[in-house]
């Protein structure tokens, strides 16, 4: 108990740190808010013109389309904000040597990782991800019982474990390889094709988004879930299984890499 | 022009080595592109699927097909982002280096750049090409293109590339005011996807916004070049838009010319 303490006041000391550094630059705060705001209304356009033609897309209305959209931004969203650091040990700390300084204190590493930024940018994906889901509420596409409810906010935090791990995963090959950034970016750009249904592409691209690189248990399967499409609850149940599974593997995957991590010398 | 050949062809070559130098990433960065253009294709086959129509927003199934890895090709040879090392020089300082040496720093970008485009065309661009042509012929059916075709469509390519890395200087110019360009970046990456016309054809917009693009530059960018390799334009069609994207370039240049001017007039370099 008291080491939770601990950790949640140290969180609160080192995220107020970086606040100070984030109020300095209100415009570069606002631009990157903007940037990622675009990047997905844009993605609503799209499907807009694209209704202008066709009445529904294998059987998907564009209400139902855009949900899922914007149901796919929330754990993004969420994982983006508090995890954003992850990608700067693929990129750049481990190959720097900078990974020393969280070697060298009596701290959690992974928590030191973490702790240290807030991507405010992310904001904008959440932005639009609530004004989407919340605007499919009142189109009565979507099912509000308590049930439901409750596990709208699990497989949103499941969602946003999984996005962490599959980040952490290919973040600590860095360990062994030194840079490992264009893996990790390639795996989580895979997460676009989640934000239509995946019944949509071939075989092959189908399986890989479910269970290799499972971003479909993140944005589609349990969204069609809250759609009143028929969907068991045990998707739900599949993506918080997948979560804890990858959460795992990928902080054991760190864990060992922590361990091999040798510095840059000077 | 020899000595300002000597002058910028090392800006070139230079390029062409240092992409050279970095193939992993590079191929690796291909991949991510490509997942865009599979998303976009599974896309429209299964929009085309739920159609009840075989022409939608004046392509048919196959065009669609080609459009959408055409639009591949074109854009990465043609969206080099210049902005990029606009920024990069002024958040660093260098770009003060480059106003104290004889030579123009627009033209050395742009030359830079050119060197981007060469190695992009070779590698990709030039064999997803060839791999669509070959597929256009023997599965889809489709009349190989000809030589004409492919003449007009590597001109017109050559003039998108200028408009564009003009319009990209001009973007550029923001870093002047700002550091933190990045989130812009996203925004103009985002919005030029939407108005050249790469996730979308720009005969699927309303008439309306039709009639606006035709006043802006960004339906040159891309779109024109693949829409003449489609073969949708011909007679007179085709060289208005050659010529339209003629006056683009001009219009981009001189613009280019006046917002520098002004920007370097009130630049600050801290250190040296």
């Amino acid at each position: 108990m008291n080491t939770w303490k601990r950790y949640l006041r140290l969180y609160r000391i080192l995220i107020t740190q970086f606040l100070k550094t984030i109020m300095q630059s209100k415009v570069d705060f606002l631009m990157g808010l903007l940037g990622f705001f675009f990047n997905q209304i844009l993605g609503i356009a799209f499907l807009y013109l694209v209704f202008e033609q066709i009445p529904s897309l294998q059987g998907w209305t564009l209400d139902q389309l855009i949900f899922i959209y914007g149901f796919a931004q929330i754990p993004r969203g969420i994982d983006h904000l508090f995890t954003d650091n992850i990608w700067l040990v693929a990129w750049r700390l481990v190959i720097n040597g900078d990974f020393d300084r969280y070697m060298l204190r009596p701290m959690n590493i992974f928590f030191q990782v973490i702790a240290e930024k807030l991507q405010p940018d992310a904001l904008g994906e959440l932005l639009v991800g609530t004004i989407l889901v919340v605007s499919s509420l009142s189109k009565g596409i979507v099912i509000t019982d308590a049930l439901h409810a409750a596990l709208f906010v699990v497989s949103i935090f499941a969602g946003a474990v999984i996005y962490t791990s599959i980040k952490l995963f290919f973040a600590a090959l860095a360990f062994w390889i030194k840079i490992s950034g264009p893996f990790l970016q390639v795996a989580y750009e895979m997460a676009d094709f989640a934000k239509y249904p995946t019944e949509i592409y071939a075989k092959g691209i189908r399986f890989l988004i479910t269970w290799v690189i499972p971003f479909a248990f993140v944005a589609y399967l349990p969204a069609s879930f809250f759609l009143k499409t028929g969907t068991s609850a045990w998707v739900i149940g599949v993506e918080c299984g997948i979560a804890v599974v990858f959460w795992c593997i990928a902080y054991a995957v760190f864990n060992r890499g922590t361990h091999v991590y040798e510095s840059a010398g000077n | 022009m020899k000595k300002s050949l000597r002058i910028y062809l090392p800006f070139v070559s230079n390029e062409l080595k240092r992409q050279m130098a970095y193939k992993g990433a590079f191929y690796l960065f291909i991949l991510i592109s490509l997942f865009g253009s599979f998303i976009s294709y599974y896309l429209w086959m299964a929009i085309y699927g739920s159609s009840d129509q075989a022409v939608i927003g004046g392509m048919s199934r196959n065009e669609m097909v080609v459009y959408v890895f055409m639009v591949y090709v074109t854009s990465s040879i043609v969206t080099i982002s210049i902005s990029d090392w606009v920024s990069d020089d002024v958040v660093k300082g260098t770009v003060a280096m480059n106003l104290i040496k004889p030579i123009d720093y627009r033209f050395s970008l742009i030359s830079r750049a050119l060197g981007d485009m060469i190695y992009r065309f070779l590698a990709p661009g030039v064999f997803i090409w060839i791999g669509l042509e070959i597929y256009k012929v023997t599965v889809l059916g489709m009349a190989p293109v000809t030589v004409g075709g492919v003449f007009l469509y590597l001109l017109s390519c050559v003039m998108s590339f200028l408009i564009y890395v003009l319009f990209d200087f001009c973007f550029g110019m923001i870093a002047f005011f700002t550091t933190y360009i990045f989130g812009l970046q996203l925004a103009k990456d985002a919005l030029l996807s939407f108005l050249t016309g790469q996730l979308i054809p720009i005969s699927f917009f309303p008439e309306a916004v039709q009639r606006i693009f035709d006043f802006l530059p960004f339906s040159s960018m891309v779109y024109t070049p693949v829409m003449i390799y489609l073969g949708k334009y011909t007679g007179e069609t085709l060289w208005f838009m050659l010529l339209r994207q003629a006056a683009w370039v001009v219009i981009l240049y001189v613009l280019g010319s006046l917002i520098w001017k002004k920007v370097t007039k009130r630049l600050v370099v801290l250190g040296g």
